[in-house]
C-alpha cells in the first residue's frame, strides 16, 4: 500500500501541475487569400511532400509551370510586422515558423528562397533569370560543348 | 470519441506502468541478498562497481563478451530506441529543448537502426533452432510490439504524415488534464499509440523489466570483497556462537 502511494505521488510529480488550457496550440496567422480548396487539414499534413514534388519538377525536369511555388506561399501567408512590412523568417511570428518552431521541425527553404513577398520597397534578392524550357535547353547545350 | 478513449487508455497505462515498475523496484530493492554472488573477475571497490555498471549499461559489456551477433543487434536497437524516444520529447514540451532539436534529425534516421536491430533479434528467434526452442510467445510479442511501434512511427515520418500539430496539442493537454484537444484519427497513428499503450501496460509484468533490473542484479552490482568483509544475514546473527578462529562480528 505504501508502495502504491509512493508510486502515485511519483506519477503526479512526473505529470506536472495542471496548467490553464489556453496556449497549447501555436498561434497560426490567417492567410490573406482564398482558402485552399483541398482544405487546411490536407495542407497541414501534405505541404512538405507537395513542395518537394514541385521542387523536383522545377529543378530536375525544368518544368516551371507548376501549380504552386514557395513564392505564392509566402505571398498569401505573409504576416505584417510592426513596420508595416511583411515579416521575414527571422521573426518567430512568420507563418512558417509558428508551427515549425512548435514541433521543432527545421526547414532549409529560406536559406535560398525569400521568406517574404516582393512588393514595393522589397525587391527580390536575386533578379529573375527569365528561364524558359527553351532557354534552359540552349544553356545546357552551350555548356555541354 | 477516439480522443477520449485514448486519453483514458493513456492515463490507465501510465498509472499501471509507473505504479507497477515502482512496486517491482521496491521488491527488488528489499529482496535479501544473503551471499556475495558477484560474477568474477569483479571490481574490489565500490568505485570499481560503478565503473563496471557504467560499462554494462552504456556498452553492454557482458553481452559483448558472450555473443557478438546479439550484441550488435541489441546495441543497434537500444541506442536507436533511446535517440528516437528522446526525439519524442518535442511532443511533450511546449518549448522544445535545444538538445532535442539537435538530435531530432539523427533520431529520424535512428528509427532504421532500431528496426534493423529488432529484425535481427527476431530472425535469431525464428531461424536459430536452439533459440526458437526456448522462445516463449511473450518473447515474440515484445518483438512484434516494438517492430510495430517502430514501423508505424517510421511510416508517419517518411510515408504518410499525420497532423503533428494536433498530436502535440493533444498530448500537452493530456499532461495538463485538459481533454479539449482532438487526436487526428489516422489509422497509423491509432495503431502506433495503441501498441504503445499495450507495451506500457505489460511493461511491469514482462521481460522489459531488465531496464530497472540490471541495477539490482547481485551478480553485477556487488563488490568482490568476500574475503575482506564477512556478510552475515539477519537470521544468522541469532545462531549459536561460532567455533574459535572465525570472527563473530562483521568487519568494515
Amino acid at each position: 500500500m505504501k508502495t502504491l502511494l509512493v508510486s502515485v505521488l511519483m506519477m503526479a510529480a512526473l505529470m506536472g501541475a495542471p496548467v490553464l488550457a489556453e496556449g497549447l496550440l501555436p498561434n497560426i496567422p490567417a492567410a490573406l487569400g482564398e482558402p485552399h480548396p483541398e482544405g487546411n487539414e490536407f495542407w497541414r499534413v501534405n505541404h512538405p511532400a507537395i513542395l518537394s514534388h514541385d521542387r523536383d519538377l522545377t529543378v530536375l525536369d525544368g518544368i516551371r509551370d507548376i501549380d504552386g511555388s514557395i513564392k505564392t506561399c509566402v505571398a498569401c501567408h505573409a504576416v505584417e510586422g510592426p513596420d508595416a512590412a511583411p515579416l521575414t523568417v527571422a521573426s518567430p511570428e512568420h507563418a512558417c515558423r509558428t508551427c515549425h518552431d512548435y514541433t521543432a521541425v527545421k526547414i532549409d527553404c529560406f536559406q535560398c528562397h525569400n521568406s517574404r513577398p516582393e512588393a514595393g520597397d522589397w525587391p527580390a534578392v536575386l533578379p529573375s533569370l527569365g528561364g524558359t524550357p527553351e532557354s534552359l535547353h540552349a544553356y545546357l547545350e552551350r555548356i555541354s560543348q | 470519441m477516439i480522443s477520449t478513449v485514448y486519453a483514458v487508455l493513456f492515463y490507465l497505462a501510465t498509472f499501471l506502468m509507473v505504479a507497477g515498475v515502482g512496486m517491482k523496484v521496491f521488491k527488488y530493492a528489499t529482496t535479501p541478498v544473503p551471499l556475495n554472488i558477484v560474477v568474477s573477475p569483479a571490481p574490489r571497490t565500490k568505485r570499481g562497481v560503478v565503473f563496471r555498471m557504467f560499462r554494462e549499461v552504456i556498452f553492454f559489456e557482458s553481452l559483448f563478451k558472450s555473443n557478438k551477433w546479439i550484441w550488435l543487434f541489441g546495441y543497434l536497437f537500444h541506442w536507436g530506441m533511446l535517440i528516437v524516444l528522446l526525439r519524442h520529447f518535442r511532443y511533450f514540451t511546449l518549448n522544445t529543448w535545444w538538445w532535442v532539436e539537435i538530435i531530432s534529425p539523427i533520431g529520424k534516421l535512428m528509427a532504421f537502426a532500431m528496426l534493423a536491430g529488432l529484425l535481427g533479434l527476431w530472425a535469431r528467434r525464428i531461424f536459430q533452432e536452439r533459440i526458437r526452442y526456448i522462445s516463449n510467445p511473450s518473447d515474440h510479442l515484445m518483438l512484434a510490439l516494438l517492430v510495430g511501434i517502430a514501423g508505424s512511427g517510421t511510416m508517419m515520418s517518411y510515408v504518410t504524415h499525420t497532423d503533428i500539430i494536433n498530436v502535440k496539442a493533444y498530448f500537452l493537454g493530456l499532461m495538463r488534464f485538459d481533454l479539449s484537444h482532438t487526436l487526428p484519427a489516422d489509422p497509423i497513428l491509432m495503431a502506433h499509440l495503441g501498441m504503445v499503450v499495450i507495451l506500457m501496460i505489460i511493461f511491469p509484468i514482462s521481460k522489459l523489466l531488465h531496464v530497472p533490473g540490471v541495477f539490482f542484479a547481485p551478480s553485477r552490482t556487488l563488490v568482490d570483497n568476500a574475503r575482506e568483509k564477512r556478510r552475515v544475514s539477519k537470521w544468522a546473527r541469532n545462531l549459536p556462537p561460532l567455533p574459535e578462529g572465525i570472527p563473530a562480528k562483521e568487519e568494515g
